[in-house]
Parts: C-alpha cells; structure tokens; sequence
C-alpha cells in the first residue's frame, strides 16, 4: 500500500525538469544499455579467457605452455586413452566418485527422511549441528584424518576415500533431502498406508519416486564435488595406480622437465567436460524440484 | 525407526568429520611425527606446539597471508565483481543473459585443479604469456607474476573462480525485491548510484552477509587452487595456512605441529560458522 501511495504521488510529479527533455533522456539511456552491455561482456571475457589456452592446447599437435593457434589434431585425446597410466585416472575418479555419490546419497535419503518426518528429542539441535559441520574445513581436519585412517587400515584404499567423501557430503544432502521431503504432503503417504503399503514400502513407492528430481540434483551435485577434490585423496591415497585426474593432473603438471602439455590439456579437457554438462543440466534439473506440479497435475 | 534412519549417515560423520576435530585437540598436545620415535610413541609436550606456533614468526606470517587472501579475494574481489554482474544481469532488457550469467559461471564450476591450469598459461612469465601479451599492448614489459607478485596473483585466481558464487546469491536476492520499490526510487529521480547505495544494497544486507561470512570461511581453507600454482612459494610468499598446515604435517612430518595450526585454524573457522549458522535463520 506504502508503494502504491508512493508510485501515485511521484506520477503526480512526472514533469520534473529532468523529464521534460526526451531525447537527452533517451541518449542517456542508450549510453547506460550501452555501458551495461560493455561491462557484462569484460566480465564474460575475464571468465572465459583463462580456458582457451586449455582448449586449444588438447586439440594442438604440439601444444606448449602458450596460447597459439593449434596445429589441429584428436591425437591428443587418443593418446590419452592409448597410454598405460592416464585410462586408469578416469576409472579411479569415476570409482570415487560414484562410490561417494553412492553411500552419501543412500544414507542422506533414509537420514533425511528421519528428519523429515519424525519429531524427535533433540531434532532441532541436531539440525544446526549439522549446519555447523558444513563449515569444517577439510584442510583442518586432514592430518588427524590421516592418522584414524591408518589406525583402521583404510589408508591408501578405495574405501577409505569413498567414505571420507561421502561423510564430506552427507551434511548438505541430509539438509537437501529433508527440505524436498517436506515438501511431499504427508498425505500422500497415508493413502498408500490405507492402501495396505507398510510405512517402509510407502516410503519406497510414494516419497522417493516424488522427489526424483530433487534426489537426481543432489547426487549430481555430490558427484560435482568429489569429482573435483583434490586435498583428499593428495593425502589419503599414496598408490599412483589409485590417484584420481586430479592428482595425476597435478603430477604431470609438476614435472619440471618434460611436461606433455597436450596431453596434459587433453586430460584436463576431459575432466572438467563431465562437471560443465552436468551443471547445465543439475541447473535445469534444480528448477523442476518443485514437487508441487507433481501433486497438481 | 529414526536411530536406524539416521544413524548410519551421522556415524559416518561422526567418524570421519567429528573424531578428527577431537583427535586434532589431542594431537596438537603431543610430539606425534610421521616418521622416527616420535611415529610410534608420542609423547604429551602440553602447549609446546602453540608456544612454538606463535614464537616462530612462520605461523603468524601464513595467518597474515591468508587474512591478506580473504580480504582482496574474496570480501572485495568476489563480491565487488559478483555484485555487479548480479545487478547487470537482472536489470530488464538485456539479451542473453543466459549466455553471460553461463560464461560467469564457467570457472566455478569446473574441478580446482583445472582452474589452476588454466591460469598457468594466463600467468606465464615471457613475452608470450596470455597476460604479459595484454599488458604488451599498453606497453607494459613482460612480467614473471608467481615470482615478483604471487600473492596478488593467487588474489586474482579465487576472485575469478568465486565471482559466480557471489553473483548466485545477490541474483536471488535482487530478483526478491519487489519491482514497484525500484521503480518508485528512480521516478523520484534516483540515480542509479542512489537506486543502489539507499534501495538495493539496504534490502539485500542480510544475503550480503551471509555470503560474506560464507566466503571467508571457505577461502580460508583453500587450498588446492594455491598449492597447484605456487606450492606455497616462492619462498613462504604464499604460505597461507591451509598450506602451512599440509606442508608441515607432510613435507615436516611434525604432525603434533600441523595439529595445532589446524586447531586454530578451526577456531577461527567456527567462531564465523556459529555467526553464520545463527544468522541463516534457516527454518528446522
């Protein structure tokens, strides 16, 4: 009402000296569209520009560590593939990754849906503590992590990395789960228990059916993550047969002499290809979440 | 029902995200290495690695550096440059806007080790390094920027991958405010400048906030994106303390050492993280 009243009276007042004038009015209009569109483009470009130099590296004959027009070939992805080392970086990424993504979403859906759906002691604390645990930096809990991983003997395995990532990401996905789970009127999942369904089939054939898209954003998201750690398994794995692109990325990169920059930029193309169409989509994906189109159509 | 739920969710937490912050506590209260006697028997040395810690000058000197990186790159930097291509990109009008929001979007998104890359040919020293080929056209002299300005370069490389971040948050909070409010300030005869500095940044403050809070707490940690370019060098020039902690508990192997950096660093962390978590008044 206050803005209304306010819209009203400032139309009252329209012909100030500053409106009189149209064409000045529209010129500074031009030169702001004109600004605006300057300023946006920079900024794109500051965005952009750093990638070219990897882009056009992986498709360069013979790639250095400069930005030039290529020597066009696929030579250096199909080196990439045909060397006895790089293979095994995409398998042990996908390994980790999908395993994290796996065993954090599993147990995030089941956690969440606790949260969801019961009233228990101690629930709303439990909440913000887990909101707190989010902001633990992984650089500060490295070196005790190290050592419990040792002391269990997962140190230098799949496993231990698997679950440290995966206990890395269930804090956000309990939250995720929980709030698209709130958002699944309890109702439908009394229907299925006069249905005859038991409260664990109901759960199984009503809500998690529902909350597809929101349960496909989260692994997606989780998988973004892990796909890109680098801290982790640097410290937790120590066999370069079971480093992830990121570590091996890294190795490469760090070898002073004789640096293979095409591939090189190849494999980095490679990595980060699958995490740029997976944002596109997870991006589109985030917008159907609403649960409530399901319910009205 | 909810123990079975929940449980196995929090003890992985509990286990790998919990106990490691308790055993950090303990470790940092010991002479525990990585190899020789101090590998099997550690020994308590009670605050003889914080006395240590804060005499050396080193640990003081990363804890400067990485207040240095939080300040320019990520207070300033990302949320400067985010801020003002949130407000670009939600004025009415402007043509692809997908297009530009995608391309801003680009170096978040991609894994850290491939940001890092990509600014090493951006970086290069020599005439045909990216940037010192720009430079060349408004006659700057070539430049080696990770060995005369390493810091400034690292600043510049967050404030790039973490523009996006900051730009998420304030589209969302802009796009909130009501449009009428807008318009009413610039029929009154606001200027742009005045639209933003008396409308838009007052009704945003509490995202503005958050993010801020949000993007100390996870530059503080970076570390990746450093260590790949400089290694924390040259020299200590680019020791923050995420690399302190990494470099000393295994290059050093003085984990009681390391421990304690990483204690302090996580108090720091989580003074911010209880302001952050009760100032997101998130509903429960």
């Amino acid at each position: 009402m206050a803005v209304d009243q306010h819209l009203a009276a400032s139309r009252g007042s329209v012909a100030t000296p500053r409106h009189r004038s149209g064409r000045r009015h529209r010129a500074a209009g031009l030169t702001r569209r004109a600004l605006t569109y300057l300023v946006i483009v920079v900024l794109a470009v500051f965005c952009v520009v750093p990638f070219a130099w990897v882009l056009l590296g992986s498709v360069d004959s013979k790639a250095g560590l400069y930005l030039r027009a290529p020597h066009l070939t696929l030579h250096n992805f199909l080196r990439f593939f045909d060397q006895p080392t790089t293979p095994r970086l995409l398998v042990n990424s996908l390994v980790l990754s999908g395993g994290g993504t796996v065993v954090a979403l599993f147990l995030s859906m089941f956690g969440g849906y606790a949260l969801s759906r019961y009233r228990f002691f101690g629930r709303r604390t439990l909440m913000f503590a887990i909101l707190l645990v989010r902001v633990v930096p992984p650089t500060a809990t490295i070196v005790p992590l190290y050592i419990i991983m040792i002391d269990i003997h997962l140190n230098n395995t799949y496993v231990g990395v698997i679950l440290v990532e995966a206990a890395y990401q269930i804090p956000l996905l309990l939250w995720l789960m929980k709030g698209f789970f709130d958002s699944i009127p309890v109702g439908l999942e009394e229907a299925a228990w006069i249905d005859g369904c038991s409260r664990v089939s109901g759960v199984l054939h009503v809500v998690f059916p529902l909350s597809r898209p929101g349960i496909g954003a989260g692994a997606l998201f989780a998988f973004v993550n892990i796909w890109g750690d680098f801290l982790t398994p640097l410290v937790l794995l120590q066999s370069p047969d079971r480093y992830p692109i990121s570590i091996g990325l890294f190795q490469a990169f760090s070898a002073f002499n004789q640096v293979d920059w095409g591939l090189l930029t190849a494999t980095a193309v490679l990595y980060m290809v699958p995490t740029v169409l997976l944002y596109l989509f997870a991006r589109r994906y985030l917008l159907q979440a609403t649960v409530t189109g399901a319910i009205k159509g | 029902m909810v123990a079975a739920l929940l449980g196995p969710a929090l003890v992985l937490v509990a286990a790998f995200v919990v106990a490691p912050v308790g055993y950090a506590l303990w470790l940092s209260l010991t002479n525990k290495t990585l190899t020789g006697f101090g590998a099997q028997t550690p020994k308590f040395v009670g605050l003889a690695n914080y006395r240590q810690l804060l005499t050396s000058g080193d640990f003081g000197h990363s804890l400067r550096l990485t207040a240095e990186f939080i300040v320019f790159s990520a207070i300033l930097g990302q949320f400067l440059l985010g801020l003002l291509a949130a407000l670009l990109l939600t004025q009415t009008g402007i043509r692809l806007k997908g297009v530009f929001g995608g391309a801003i979007l680009l170096p978040m998104v991609v894994p850290e080790v491939v940001a890092s890359l990509a600014w090493a040919s951006m970086l290069a020293p020599g005439t045909l390094g990216t940037l010192n080929r720009g430079f060349a056209t408004v006659g700057v002299d070539p430049v080696s920027w990770l060995q005369r300005y390493p810091m400034a370069a690292i600043i510049i490389v967050n404030t790039w991958r973490g523009i996006a971040f900051a730009m998420i948050m304030f589209q969302a909070a802009i796009e909130g405010i009501s449009r009428e409010v807008l318009e009413a300030a610039r029929i009154d005869g606001a200027g742009v400048w005045q639209v933003l500095r008396h409308v838009t940044l007052p009704l945003i403050r509490g995202p503005v906030f958050l993010f801020l809070l949000l993007t100390t707490i996870t530059t503080s940690s970076v570390f990746g994106l450093v260590y790949f370019l400089t290694q924390g060098g040259p020299g200590q020039q680019t020791q923050v303390t995420s690399i302190y902690i990494y470099q000393h508990s295994f290059r050093f192997f003085q984990l009681g050492l390391g421990s304690a950096a990483s204690v302090i660093l996580l108090g720091i962390v989580l003074v911010l993280g209880v302001t952050y978590v009760r100032l997101a008044r998130v509903e429960v």
